[in-house]
């Protein structure tokens, strides 16, 4: 941890704090060209992660939101219609295939079904990209590596990944930060003070907790982030909690009025 | 603060013989929705529930008005249990409204902090000391609540010796959480402390409910709130009149004797010894009851008399059974019957329920303008250029060129739902002292219905319950064809739980119904708490099979049956039902009619 902490110091502005082995899983995986699927709640750390291991990896990267209206083209690419006529344009997924690099596809289990079907020849031992449109082959560059992620909470409890596409993966799965990195990550990443990131890492952890039950999704080390922010320009603290803490969370009246007692007790 | 402690002398001094602020009275009723996940957060565990305290006897030294009131020796104080947390049903215990509203929330945080006491005197001080600690924001709000709670207390120059050492002790305890190790020992208990955590009473059911004869009989009038114990006496005395009729109330009586005989289990387990003799003693008297009774449960049920009963509509239908050990179907062999409770008045929404349903209409709506675009379109309000390029540039490919044009479809959402809800007599069960499993199938059913209103998918909802093969009884409350409005909702609310289950008729009727519509996509959607059963052979294997054989034929005729249930043993027989995805069971009935909407768009693949 205290190694990847350094490291992280000289890098522009991508500091990540490691979890635990993810970083090696993770370069081990991009060095034997094996794809990977990162699995966790939202706001966890997983796009930074990515972006990080980019980093560490002097890979470009690519990464792409997915939405339920993603077909096959947005990720291969399309044509399009210029001065002399029509021409190809690669979309991301191509691009890097063809010039390495890494290939993240934000929220997979979104887009819709027929663009995993894309994914599969790339993430076995094939590592090819037919492209039906324009009839090519493409061998994978040996930096193309492709990192898919998903949120498995309740909402996507039906619509899962199929197990054809799972089973082609290596797959980290991430959760909120322990509380007293969690602690580090605010004040880095919103020059709060300790004792105030604490006291928001605790309030966090409290939140978490009604998850499932009263909340569809706990409290992420973004939202988190964001309080810290805010008390950190001088908002006060039981305002920016309400703002990033509760309301981002519910629009149940009496769960709201339950976070707001909970809020009170720490500021 | 000072202005704050004269406002309070000020009433403390003008108030007569009562000790309650009866103006700034707050009840638990209204604030349990907070409490709940207020509890949960900081730490409770999330199984448990909420629930009005009863009252016990305090052996205090009442002042003469207070004897002569014959109050003050009975206290509603918190505790909690592995099943539940108790509070008084209503507090006014400070002349503020908003203080004891806080209260409230004090205790519950502090009962989060405390799940067990071993010594009460102590626990509290330091739950108090770690609460404080861990969430320094509850600091001034204890501040508040302990400063008010010293002027409320006896003075101490009003009391003398061994009693004035205990009260100097208590205040010191709590000003000054963890100060003090023992609590000096003197004559009978120390009044009641509002701000602590109680273990739970050594003094159960009897006493309580002998407590109150005696002091009814001096004239005093009753309390206004029954107890959870005191409605367990009840069921308990109704159940020995039982005979022809009641026994279903038994069978209700006993899931919950079950349950507490669980919890009692578990708290053995703990080696808690915190469980009264007179507790258990009633455990034990239903437990036997329950095996005197078990004979009779399996009574055949004369049916109401039909001037009681919903009007049946037309002669029923004849529906097939399969019989697995003949492996074949026995045609025509159960007689459905539909049923509609015509006399049910139109109603509105419940009040406990609006809330919920109005997020769910405003949700649910949404859904309804969500227009999707349909790509390569004979016709269309737009080129599609995408299209038009791949003629353009892959003319070789056989595309089919005319299909030129985006369609933006406004009801790309093909889909019909029929909510086929159990509602045999097996759902009159207690789940928790105020509510049955009926009653949270009811409010199921009415928010589902509300949020697919909103949605204008058409949908149904049958309701079901069997006596044999010879009357299964197939409950209209909303046909497909009739809209979703208060008489609907009046019908909805006006279920009432009865006989059994023979889940394979109803199953082929609703079949038959969603058969008809011509949505693409077809949702029978079956909620049930338990396996099927009737009182014939239906019980056990041949009940499943027969059940299993209604689920496959539905399948082949293009429908997707999904069961939700409530049961907890459902993973051992559901996947050989539905198959692996073909069902849910959901743990916390209470979240259901939450879940099950939410479930609806999982299933139909739908965003909200
Ligand atoms: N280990 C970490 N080190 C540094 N920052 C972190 C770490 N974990 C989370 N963060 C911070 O949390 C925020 C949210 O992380 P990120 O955007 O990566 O979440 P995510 O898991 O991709 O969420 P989503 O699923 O919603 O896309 C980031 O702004 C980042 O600053
Ligand atoms: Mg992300």
């Amino acid at each position: 941890m205290h190694k990847s902490l350094k490291e992280d110091d000289t890098m522009s502005n991508n500091a990540y704090l490691s979890q635990g082995r993810e970083v090696e899983i993770f370069k081990t995986a991009a060095e034997n060209n094996l794809p990977v699927l990162i699995k966790g709640p939202t706001g966890c750390g997983k796009t930074r992660f990515v972006e990080h291991m980019a980093e560490q990896l002097h890979r470009p990267i690519h990464t792409v939101a997915c939405h339920d209206d993603l077909t096959a083209a947005d990720l291969v690419g399309r044509h399009l219609i210029g001065a002399e006529g029509t021409y190809w344009q690669d979309g991301p997924l191509t691009r890097a295939v063809r010039e390495g690099g890494i290939c993240y596809l934000d929220e997979v289990v979104e887009a819709r079904k027929d663009t995993t079907v894309v994914l599969h020849p790339l993430s076995d031992h094939r590592r090819i990209l037919p492209i039906e449109r324009t009839g090519e082959l493409i061998q994978a560059h040996p930096d193309f590596m492709l990192v898919i992620s998903y949120n498995p909470g309740y909402q996507n409890l039906m619509k899962g990944l199929k197990p054809s596409t799972r089973q082609r993966f290596v797959a980290l799965s991430f959760d909120y930060p322990a509380p007293d990195r969690e602690v580090v990550i605010l004040c880095q990443e919103s020059g709060i003070d300790k004792q105030q990131a604490q006291q928001l890492v605790s309030l966090g952890g409290d939140l978490r907790r009604l998850k499932d039950h009263d909340l569809e999704e706990a409290a992420s080390t973004r939202l988190l982030i964001y309080a810290a922010r805010m008390i950190n320009a001088g908002l006060p603290a039981r305002e920016a909690c309400t703002t990033c803490l509760a309301q981002p969370l519910t629009d149940e009246v009496e769960t709201l009025a339950a976070i707001e007692r909970l809020i009170q007790a720490y500021f | 603060m000072e202005e704050f402690v004269g406002e309070i002398w000020h009433k403390l001094i003008t108030r007569q013989a009562r000790t309650d602020f009866e103006n700034a009275r707050v009840h638990l009723a209204s604030l349990q929705p907070q409490l709940a996940p207020y509890f949960r957060a900081l730490g409770g565990e999330s199984g448990k529930g909420i629930e009005g305290a009863d009252h016990r006897v305090f052996n205090t030294n009442r002042r003469l008005v207070q004897r002569m009131a014959g109050s003050h020796r009975r206290f509603a104080v918190c505790w909690q249990d592995e099943r539940s947390l108790r509070f008084p049903d209503s507090i006014a215990y400070f002349p503020d409204a908003e203080m004891n509203t806080s209260l409230y929330f004090w205790l519950t945080a502090l009962a989060a902090e405390l799940p067990q006491i071993k010594h009460w005197f102590v626990d509290n001080q330091t739950a108090t000391l770690k609460l404080l600690k861990k969430r320094p924001g509850l600091i001034p709000e204890y501040q508040r609540l302990a400063d008010a709670f010293i002027l409320m207390r006896p003075s101490l120059v009003s009391l003398k010796g061994q009693d004035r050492q205990r009260e100097e002790a208590i205040q010191q305890a709590i000003k000054e959480p963890g100060t003090i190790a023992t609590l000096p020992i003197a004559k009978g208990d120390p009044i009641p402390l509002p701000l602590w955590v109680y273990p739970a009473p050594l003094h159960g059911l009897i006493t309580s409910s002998e407590d109150d004869l005696e002091d009814q009989g001096k004239g005093n009038k009753a309390e206004e709130n029954l107890d959870s114990n005191r409605k367990q006496a009840q069921r308990f005395d109704d159940s020995k009149q039982t005979d022809g009729l009641l026994v279903f109330q038994l069978e209700c009586l006993f899931s919950w004797a079950e349950q507490v005989e669980l919890d009692r289990c578990q708290e053995e387990d703990l080696d808690q010894d915190l469980s009264s003799a007179a507790e258990d003693l009633d455990i034990i008297s239903l437990s036997r009851q329950r095996r005197a009774g078990s004979a009779k449960i399996k009574f055949d049920m004369d049916l109401p008399a039909p001037q009681n009963d919903d009007l049946p509509i037309g002669d029923g239908h004849r529906l097939p059974e399969w019989d697995y050990r003949k492996e074949r179907m026995i045609q025509d062999y159960c007689l459905l019957q539909p049923m509609l409770a015509d006399d049910a008045l139109p109603s509105p929404v419940p009040e406990h329920l609006k809330n919920q349903a109005r997020s769910l209409r405003n949700r649910f709506s949404m859904l309804q303008t969500n227009r999707q675009l349909q790509h390569r379109q004979l016709q269309g309000d737009e080129i599609d250029l995408d299209a038009w390029i791949d003629v353009k540039t892959q003319p070789h490919r056989n595309i089919d060129n005319q299909n030129l044009y985006i369609n933006r479809d406004n009801n790309h959402r093909d889909l019909a739902c029929l909510l086929l809800a159990d509602l045999s007599m097996s759902t009159d069960a207690g789940l928790n002292a105020e509510q049955r499993v009926i009653d949270v199938i009811r409010d199921t059913m009415l928010l589902f219905a509300e949020a697919l209103s909103a949605t204008r998918d058409p949908f149904a909802i049958y309701g079901f319950s069997s006596v044999k093969n010879k009357q299964v009884r197939y409950q209209l409350l909303k046909n497909f064809a009739e809209p979703y409005n208060d008489q609907v909702r009046g019908r909805l609310q006006a279920v009432k739980p009865g006989f059994y289950t023979r889940m394979g008729a109803a199953i082929r009727q609703s079949s038959e119904i969603l058969k008809l519509q011509k949505s693409q996509q077809r949702l029978l959607l079956i909620l049930s708490d338990g396996k099927p059963n009737d009182i014939d052979r239906y019980e056990g294997r041949y009940g499943i099979e027969d059940t299993r054989k209604a689920v496959l034929e539905a399948k082949q005729q293009g429908l997707q049956p999904f069961c939700v249930t409530i049961d907890e043993k459902g993973n051992d027989y559901l996947p050989y039902l539905f198959g692996d995805q073909g069902y849910a069971v959901i743990s916390d009935l209470t979240r259901l009619p939450i879940l099950l909407p939410k479930l609806y768009l999982n299933l139909t693949g739908t965003h909200a």
